[in-house]
């Protein structure tokens, strides 16, 4: 007979699998000067990236390894490979990309996805974008969504009007690292006052032992544009340890809407270390959707700088931590401009050991009057062998800002489980069905089918605890 | 009296100190010498100077914050005390006696810089066996209990410098300690008065055995020896110690002047259904960085934090809570409320900690600033880290805003002219603070205290307005 648990036992391999790939090209294991410069010129890069890239390596000797948030200690910088290229050269069909990384993506579900309705594909293999299509509608209104490096040749104007203008090669360790090394990601331009009808998504693999992957996500959402673009990830298991390292920068001009969602599931091995930023102008409106339920640890909190007047943002941030995991996320709102608005929800569950903490900064700039500004988070605790913790920091300097914080620490409650199980559930059915009740406020704001695959994985991560 | 400033100690500085970085302590003249002369002018038993030198080392081997969460808020460049130096050896008040007793007080320790003013006790409480001495006069006369309550380190957090300044090099102490069983109706008043340029370091230990209850009033005052222009300094710790079913109110009142800096360390072990009830007011001193520790060891034992700042000019309070949850079913109520003027800034950190034995909790913090100025800083940073998720109530609630505009419209409606209408609205918001101070005297000069700075503020702002 075939057990409920082996059944889902399946299901998670069907996300644990590796490819044999032939590497066309890859640096040695470690991080050099020499690395970077090699990185630059198998890249064919311009003279002003590579000194770039040189001024970020500088910089990333010099700053420290942060002492707050996560264990960091186990990484071994020397032991990665900084930059391996899967695929001589950018697909641009599907029919183009190599049969054994097509074969990967099958897996995953991309092509059905996208034809079903998602708009374009920029799949991330390895270190590379190997397979970019993108729909004619969008080339037809002007978008533009490509690789990172392919942009960087063809688009070199809006790309240097605003690479690393939102998040500077100096602002952390690992944002330092990234500027250094990066190689793909998505660069997605939406000229003005277009709307794109459908999501943009990318799917992000990370393949190969000890493959660092540090992406570089560029988004500028012209004046009154409007544009939602999802990234998901899955990955295959290893036993060592892997570091992803990613920096996405989104400019929301006057009057744009930006939505990013992220659903995180690297495997736990997996050190999650990622920026993301967003400038929002006058009038704009930003919006991170962000789940974490892999890695071993991810430190991350997008933010945003509301640098015009009126404009908005919403963070909904939900994480699950499980065994050996620590999830370390949350958000931030910067106010610098009159009349802004923020609002930050998080959720996290912690279980089997698992650690999750809320991190967030709230800050009210002088100059800036009329904010309005709100965080909740609210945390779900399955076992005490978990961890859950919050720390925000709310930092006001204008008189006549608005701001509350509510946090809230609890676990499930026995009188709902005992409910449920009155109505013919288990008690494991009943508990994650409490838990996906608790993270709703994520999934609804999703597309069907992500939240489909979302909640799989919530479910997977729930079932791998009965063990 | 013999004093150690010493001009030599400075012959080797450079003319111009360099700028100093906000982590740098204000003065030099805590050091070895210091503490053995202390100890040898006070001579003390082997035993105590002992104790000094390990918290020495302990004190010059810290930083000054100790914790990774609020490492980017300290700032101690308001302080300059560099010619503050303490006094080694104090003078000391004649026998202690009923005499010199205000009315409805058990007891008043009146402490300056260079000495002891009044010891002074009732009859009654002398006779329930309620003990008000000089920590100098413990150590003098009850050697095994001097040693019992002092030696390594007391409850003194091992991870806190300036906490272990005070254990290193104290001049000034007080013990109150209320016998098991014994319930004293009256409080006992404890005044410490420091005036620039110099330095007072003491520390309050107060004991009460099971069962017994008391309520002690500490004032801390500017003393009438004042250069214009230098710095004073009040470096003092709180001990205390609650036996089972023991009750403790314990309230603060800080009413120093603008040329004073207050270093406050607080720590608490509460015992089985034990309750302590603080009720803390900060209205003067340029700058002060408290710490309050409530640990909550026994079962079923509570406590109750009640903590107002009212800010103006460039005043700076940075304060700092931590509610250690360890027994079962124990409970937590801190409420830090704060009123900024002017350029005040006012920092409100604390952390929660459930652990994994504390099952039952009910813990709650809450931090509500009220900006009044434009130019005033509020930052709220109400933290939990939870090891047990069995909890009745984990959660904290925090808000920064400016007068309530709705409150404001009620009471004018009401016919209240609108200047009156917002000292209510301040003086009501700061009133749960008054209410707790647990002797009328002291309350009504509260009032009147908040009452005088809300005018002056008022008469300040009028006056810039009418310019």
């Amino acid at each position: 007979m075939t057990s409920t648990r082996d059944l889902v036992q399946d299901e998670r391999d069907q996300y644990a699998f590796h490819d044999d790939i032939v590497y066309l090209a890859q640096t040695k294991r470690g991080l050099t000067r020499d690395t970077v410069e090699e990185i630059s010129r198998f890249k064919d890069e311009p003279d002003w990236m590579l000194q770039y890239r040189l001024r970020a390596y500088e910089h990333f000797l010099k700053r420290k390894m942060p002492t707050w948030g996560g264990r960091l200690a186990d990484i071994d910088l020397d032991k990665i490979v900084y930059y391996r290229k899967p695929s001589e050269r950018e697909e641009k069909s599907w029919d183009d990309v190599p049969e054994k990384i097509k074969a990967t993506f099958e897996k995953l579900g991309i092509p059905e996805a996208e034809r079903k309705f998602l708009a374009g594909v920029g799949a991330q293999y390895d270190s590379e974008v190997v397979y970019h299509s993108v729909r004619e509608e969008l080339t037809k209104i002007g978008v533009v969504f490509m690789g990172t490096d392919q942009a960087l040749k063809e688009y070199p104007e809006i790309f240097r009007t605003y690479f690393g203008t939102v998040v500077p090669a100096e602002d952390n360790k690992f944002a330092a690292l990234n500027a250094a090394v990066w190689s793909g990601g998505s660069f997605v331009y939406v000229p003005k006052g277009v709307e794109v009808p459908l999501p943009l998504q990318a799917y992000f693999r990370i393949n190969g032992e000890n493959t660092g992957q540090f992406e570089r996500t560029l988004i500028v959402v012209d004046e009154g544009a409007k544009v939602h673009y999802i990234e998901g990830c899955t990955a295959p298991i290893y036993a060592t340890d892997s570091l992803h390292a990613a920096v996405v920068e989104v400019v929301a001009l006057a009057g744009s809407k930006v939505r990013y969602t992220t659903i995180q599931n690297w495997s736990n091995d997996v050190y999650n270390l990622v920026t993301k930023r967003a400038h929002a102008y006058a009038n704009s409106h930003v919006e991170w959707i962000d789940a974490n339920t892999g890695s071993r640890l991810t430190m991350k909190y997008p933010a945003i700088y509301l640098r015009g007047e009126g404009a908005s943002a919403d963070v909904i941030s939900v994480a699950v931590a499980g065994r050996g995991q620590h999830q370390d996320t949350g958000a931030k709102a910067v106010h610098l401009a009159p009349n802004t608005t923020s609002r930050i929800v998080s959720k996290s569950v912690s279980k089997d050991g698992g650690r999750a903490t809320y991190r967030g900064q709230l800050k009210v700039a002088p100059g800036a009057t009329g904010v309005t500004a709100s965080v909740r988070c609210d945390a779900l605790m399955l076992d005490d062998q978990s961890r859950s913790d919050t720390y925000p920091y709310i930092d006001i300097q204008e008189d006549d800002t608005t701001m509350t914080h509510e946090a809230t620490v609890g676990k499930v409650s026995a009188e709902q489980v005992f409910y449920l199980m009155s109505r013919g559930l288990t008690e494991n059915e009943a508990t994650n069905l409490i838990v996906q009740g608790f993270l709703e406020v994520f999934t609804k704001e999703l597309p069907m089918e992500y939240a489909i695959e979302f909640n799989r994985l919530v479910k997977l991560e729930m079932e791998g605890s009965l063990g | 009296m013999t004093e150690i400033a010493d001009p030599s100690a400075l012959a080797g500085r450079p003319a111009r100190a360099p700028r100093r970085s906000p982590t740098d302590l204000p003065f030099t003249f805590v050091d070895h010498g210091l503490v053995e002369a202390l100890a040898a002018g006070r001579l003390e038993p082997a035993w105590l100077l002992e104790d000094r030198l390990a918290a020495l080392a302990l004190f010059e081997a810290l930083p000054v914050e100790g914790s990774q969460l609020y490492t980017p808020y300290v700032d101690l460049r308001a302080a300059s005390l560099e010619g503050a130096a303490p006094y080694t050896m104090t003078g000391s008040a004649g026998a202690t006696t009923a005499q010199g007793l205000p009315d409805g007080v058990a007891g008043l320790l009146d402490l300056r810089e260079d000495g002891v003013a009044v010891v002074a006790i009732s009859d009654a409480a002398r006779t329930a066996g309620v003990r008000l001495v000089t920590l100098g006069e413990l150590v003098a006369t009850d050697d095994t209990l001097a040693r019992e309550l002092l030696a390594g380190g007391s409850l003194v957090p091992v991870d806190e410098k300036l906490a272990q300044l005070s254990r290193a090099a104290w001049s000034q102490g007080v013990l109150v300690s209320v016998p098991a069983g014994v319930r004293l109706e009256q409080p006992i008043v404890v005044r410490w008065a420091v005036g620039a340029p110099r330095t007072m370091i003491g520390r309050t230990l107060i004991v009460l055995g099971d069962g017994a209850e008391a309520s002690v009033v500490e004032e801390i005052v500017t003393s009438d020896v004042v250069v214009p222009g230098a710095q004073a300094l009040l470096c003092a710790t709180t001990e205390i110690r609650l036996g089972a079913h023991a009750r403790l109110a314990m309230a603060s009142l800080q009413e120093t002047g603008p040329d004073q800096i207050v270093f406050q360390q607080r720590r608490a072990d509460i015992g089985e259904a034990a309750d302590l009830r603080w009720a803390l007011a900060q209205l003067g001193a340029r700058l002060v960085r408290s710490r309050v520790d409530n640990v909550l060891a026994g079962d079923r034992s509570t406590v109750e934090q009640t903590e107002i700042v009212f800010g103006s000019d460039e005043q700076f309070h940075d304060l700092t809570s931590y509610t250690r949850h360890v027994g079962r079913d124990t409970t937590g109520q801190l409420l830090s409320k704060g009123v900024l003027m002017d350029r005040a800034r006012t920092y409100m950190k604390g952390l929660i900690q459930i652990e994994k034995t504390a099952i039952g909790t009910d813990s709650f913090l809450g931090e509500f600033g009220m900006n009044l100025s434009k130019a005033a800083r509020a930052v709220a940073i109400p933290s939990l880290e939870i090891d047990q998720p069995d909890c009745r109530r984990a959660a904290h609630s925090s808000s920064v805003g400016p007068i309530d505009e709705t409150q404001l419209f009620y009471l004018e409606s009401r016919g209240i002219p609108p200047d009156d209408a917002r000292k209510f609205i301040v003086l009501g918001f700061l009133e749960p603070v008054v209410a707790r101070v647990p002797l009328a005297e002291a309350q009504d000069r509260l009032r009147e205290a908040l009452e005088a700075k809300w005018d002056a503020g008022a008469a300040a702002a009028g006056a810039a307005s009418a310019a």
